[in-house]
């Protein structure tokens, strides 16, 4: 064996998985040359002292957030999938198709002429169309990162960037959605009321406020969401107001509002 | 089913829309992914940080899980990408603080005294070496892959890999003595 070889076979000798005949030429070559073996020792005792600072399991634990704020991330995304599940009546015409369209000769059609078509839109579109799409989901990781932090004011960035995504985006509205009723900073779940108002057109905003707006224990929230339900026109806020408006548990200053808000809607 | 087959299932079933099986995922694999990034940047807060990050990659990116392609790699491939991603926007900072000390078993005082002062130059030692170094030692020595799933992680060969091996370790050692030396002149 070769000073050459020999540096090839160290990271296999640290290992422990060097074979018994590249052992023994190893040990030959490490008896004649006094430069191998003083590196081979020094590499040695680094490696094996590498494991002193490797800790009993236990003291090298994960906190107990990093689980819950997996479980609401996961909780999140899953809300996000629903959420951009296609309708039922779209559905109903795969279902139809399924048979035939599941045949490999289908397929493989299917596939050429969306590569034809894919072909033709990319020159079309000049290549513009991926970058786009690049960029969007590009926003849409940074605000959903953001949104899922531990510190509120990571969280306002989160909702800050979310004006940057495009507004028929499913997972920041659900993340958006999210904050708003489960955020533990008032702050944050204001900066989301106000977010979501470009959400306006999309008829899940709306039915979700209208729910938020009964389990706010905030009257800030509260008022925020008034204010939006009466910028939106919803209607169908009325019955949720006039509930507000008669429990002896709103906040003055919310009856107030929420007086006002029925005047405006009725 | 072995451990490391059920991973790739449960993968597939995830990539497939079952995303509730990746809290069995999380489960499994968050604490060595942990203490990956803990041995990678010496943070706590950035490692779990970085933990949420790869699972919520692993989520985004879930249609990009090749069947059969072994779902440790795989995670380790999105673990890379979050722990560069992260290092270029914490660049200028230095993220390392000490670690927990490790129980030792050892009975004889002087021993024991003689390991933490080992431990702490290398500590320093390893936060001294280049990331790319410190990392093939992390996934070599602390995360217990072989050569040849740590060359699917790095996407080279296993031959590159040894060569990684032995050029971390040579250069860890050399900090190393460098600043034992240093502590004894």
């Amino acid at each position: 064996m070769t000073c050459e070889q020999v540096k090839e076979h160290i990271a296999d000798y640290l290992a422990g998985i060097l074979g018994r005949p590249e052992v023994e030429e190893l040990d030959d070559h490490l008896a004649r040359c006094a430069a191998c073996k003083q590196e081979i020792a020094a590499l040695s005792e680094t490696w094996e002292m590498l494991g002193l600072l490797e800790p009993e399991p236990l003291a090298i634990q994960p906190s107990a957030q990093l689980r819950s704020r997996f479980y609401e991330s996961l909780e999140a995304y899953r809300q996000g999938m629903e959420a951009a599940a296609p309708a039922p009546a779209r559905r109903r015409f795969f279902d139809w198709s399924a048979g035939w369209a599941s045949s490999p000769a289908f397929r493989l059609a299917w596939s050429a002429a969306l590569l034809i078509v894919g072909v033709g839109v990319g020159r079309w579109l000049g290549g513009s169309a991926g970058l786009q799409d690049e960029v969007h989901q590009m926003r849409q990781l940074v605000t959903l990162s953001l949104l899922q932090q531990q510190s509120a004011s990571e969280r306002l960035r989160g909702v800050d960037y979310s004006n940057r995504v495009d507004q028929s985006d499913t997972q920041v509205l659900a993340a958006l959605l999210h904050a708003v009723n489960h955020d533990s900073n008032v702050n944050v779940r204001l900066a989301a009321v106000d977010a979501l108002r470009k959400f306006s057109g999309n008829p899940a905003v709306l039915g979700s406020l209208d729910q938020s707006l009964r389990k706010q224990d905030s009257p800030m929230v509260q008022l925020a969401l008034i204010d939006f339900m009466v910028d939106t026109r919803d209607k169908s806020a009325v019955p949720s107001l006039a509930a507000l408006e008669r429990s002896p548990a709103t906040d003055k200053n919310v009856k107030e509002k929420a007086t006002w808000g029925l005047s405006q809607l009725q | 089913m072995p451990e490391t087959r059920a991973d790739n299932v449960l993968m597939q079933k995830v990539r497939d829309g079952d995303l509730a099986k990746m809290a069995v995922l999380f489960e499994r694999h968050h604490r060595p992914l942990y203490r990956y990034f803990l041995r990678l940047t010496g943070n706590r807060e950035f490692s779990e940080d970085l933990v949420q990050d790869v699972y919520f990659r692993m989520m985004k990116y879930r249609h990009t899980y090749r069947d059969g392609h072994p779902f440790t790699s795989w995670m380790y491939q999105v673990a890379r990408n979050a722990h560069v991603d992260s290092a270029q926007k914490r660049k200028g900072e230095t993220p390392f603080e000490e670690q927990p000390e490790p129980a030792s078993a050892a009975p004889d005082p002087s021993e024991i005294l003689l390991r933490r002062q080992d431990v702490g130059l290398l500590r320093r030692a390893l936060a001294a070496l280049p990331v790319e170094k410190r990392e093939v030692l992390v996934l070599a020595r602390f995360q217990n892959l072989k050569y040849d799933q740590i060359a699917d992680i790095l996407a080279c060969d296993v031959g590159s890999v040894k060569v990684r091996v032995y050029r971390a370790i040579k250069a860890l050692s050399r900090i190393f003595f460098e600043l034992a030396g240093e502590k004894a002149s």
